[in-house]
């Protein structure tokens, strides 16, 4: 999660707008959703990993790495897709040719919408995407916990993995049992911690005029037609493409 | 006689547990001066801190603003904030948002102030603390130095006239401290008022005005700097020790300059005196 979310900051496409890299995701997704998947699976990966190695910068490693959890899912379920159970006349497991295209398909399909996810997580950090959610109709309260959330995961983790370190330090972690020992004191600390947290974020917030809503902005950036015009171009190339490619194969 | 802008009367405060933090502590700040707030670990310091911008309500005493005191309510509150800045100690405590930028925003848009007004004052803050390359970082891969000047900034782009610091170089290097005391001197020369509390009497010394020293939830001198830590045991009393250029230079004879100066508070000056006592082969 650390090396996606430092990815998102520093890739070369930060600095755009996130709205381009939101029609390039979303559009993405809706296509994989709807157009033939033996085609537009492969190619949609193929868009996506190159958008986010070449375009953003991203390191292939970290885009295979982003895509290798879900895609284990994926390969270990297939099976059971191309297998029919029937139930009529006793039980009667059967793979059929039918069966088999139906999780090829879903498979592909799967994969190509997860590309695009891949994309928008390594390319764009999550509290560039929640000013946007507010835009869209979503309540402020909703928005600004999700946005507290967000900064309060980074200082929760630090404070988890330094009580860790110094509980290892001084031999916590030794056997089995102070394992379990040390790991509860430190989940109980942590708790505590946080609630002390909490008041004092309070006070430095009511310092500067915090009355229950948490208004901030962000840095102005201006939509690029071009980028746009690129953008819609290329998913109407994969569209054509797969919707081409698979009249050929059938 | 500069006027006084900011004044605590008689302030009482306990913590649950019946602690005393406070007990009958008076104090005076002067305009546009820089006050150091001079105690031990424990004193009351941070405590009294939170008095100052209406965070705690003190059981007995009041805070005065120009001379009237004042409410507590949330329209006074908020009138009394947007005067007086608090920056806590603690980065953390303070930064809530994904982005320098965002955060630095927060302040002036709670002010009311229209957007472009709130990005105008963003980066002139960023610009006064040398952080405008961090507009666009994410809070929390900053290191401790920079979401210190982080959190200033947020408190400066709200145009206080009178900025609290809570132990405003505790944690830094010695370089973060100096571009810290460089920029809040860029503060005071633009008329802010600042009011800073530390244990570290050498920081008092070489850098504040005005000194008030804290101890057992009391302000037990105040005064100009120079006068109220040339007295030992005062400072004993509190449970500090005799800056260390104001030790030296006594020692060595230069504490009396040529002409009326008086003590030299800085390393340099200390050192251009005992130079100058070489060059008169005295």
């Amino acid at each position: 999660m650390r090396a996606i979310d430092r990815h998102a900051w520093t890739n070369r496409w930060r600095r755009h707008h996130p709205g381009e890299r939101l029609l390039l995701a979303g559009g993405g997704l809706l296509l994989a959703l709807t157009l033939p998947p033996l085609t537009a699976g492969p190619l949609l990966c193929l868009l996506m990993g190159g958008a986010t190695v070449l375009g953003a910068g991203v390191p292939a490693r970290a885009f295979l790495a982003v895509m290798a959890l879900p895609a284990g899912f994926l390969l270990v379920s297939a099976p059971f897709l191309a297998v029919s159970l029937d139930l009529s006349d006793g039980v009667h497991l059967a793979v059929s040719p039918a069966g088999a295209w139906l999780a090829l398909a879903v498979t592909l399909r799967s994969l190509g919408a997860l590309s695009c996810l891949a994309f928008l997580a390594l390319t764009t950090p999550v509290a560039e995407l929640v000013p946007w959610l507010r835009r869209v109709g979503v309540p402020a309260p909703v928005v600004e916990i999700a946005l507290l959330i967000y900064r309060l995961i980074f200082i929760f983790m630090e404070r988890a993995l330094a009580g860790q370190q110094a509980q290892a330090a001084r031999q916590g972690y030794s056997t089995r049992r102070r394992s379990l020992r040390s790991l509860g004191l430190l989940i109980a600390t942590l708790f505590q911690r946080a609630m002390e947290r909490a008041r004092r974020l309070e006070v430095g917030l009511a310092a500067r005029g915090y009355v229950g809503e948490l208004r901030v902005l962000t840095p102005e950036r201006p939509l690029s037609r071009s980028r746009l015009a690129a953008t819609l171009g290329v998913l109407l190339a994969v569209a054509l493409g797969s919707v081409l490619l698979d009249r050929g194969l059938a | 006689m500069t006027a006084i802008i900011l004044a605590a009367q008689g302030l009482e405060y306990r913590y649950p547990g019946d602690i005393a933090a406070l007990d009958g502590l008076d104090l005076r700040v002067a305009r546009g001066r820089k006050l150091a707030l001079l105690g031990a670990n424990g004193c009351g310091k941070t405590t009294l801190l939170l008095h100052l911008n209406g965070t705690l309500r003190p059981f007995r005493g009041q805070v005065l603003l120009d001379g009237q005191a004042v409410g507590y309510g949330g329209k006074a509150l908020s009138a009394w904030r947007n005067r007086v800045g608090l920056v806590l100690q603690e980065p953390d405590d303070q930064l809530f948002s994904a982005t320098v930028y965002q955060d630095v925003s927060f302040g002036p848009l709670n002010q009311g102030l229209a957007e472009d007004a709130v990005r105008a004052r963003v980066s002139a803050a960023l610009e006064t603390l040398r952080i405008t390359q961090l507009a666009e970082r994410p809070t929390h891969a900053l290191s401790f130095g920079q979401k210190k000047r982080v959190a200033i900034a947020g408190v400066l782009a709200m145009r206080p006239e009178v900025l609290i610091l809570d132990e405003p170089t505790a944690g830094l290097d010695p370089r973060g401290v100096a571009h810290l005391l460089a920029a809040l001197e860029q503060l005071r020369l633009a008329g802010t008022t600042l009011v800073f509390s530390t244990h570290d009497v050498d920081l008092a010394y070489g850098w504040a005005d005005d000194v008030a020293i804290l101890g057992q939830g009391r302000v037990l001198c105040q005064g100009e700097a120079l006068a109220t830590l040339a007295d030992p045991g005062r400072l004993q009393a509190a449970h500090l020790r005799t800056p260390t250029l104001l030790a030296l230079a006594t020692a060595l004879g230069v504490a009396d300059g040529p002409g009326s100066a008086g003590p030299p508070r800085s390393q340099a000056a200390l050192i251009a005196r005992l130079q100058g006592r070489v060059g008169d082969g005295s």
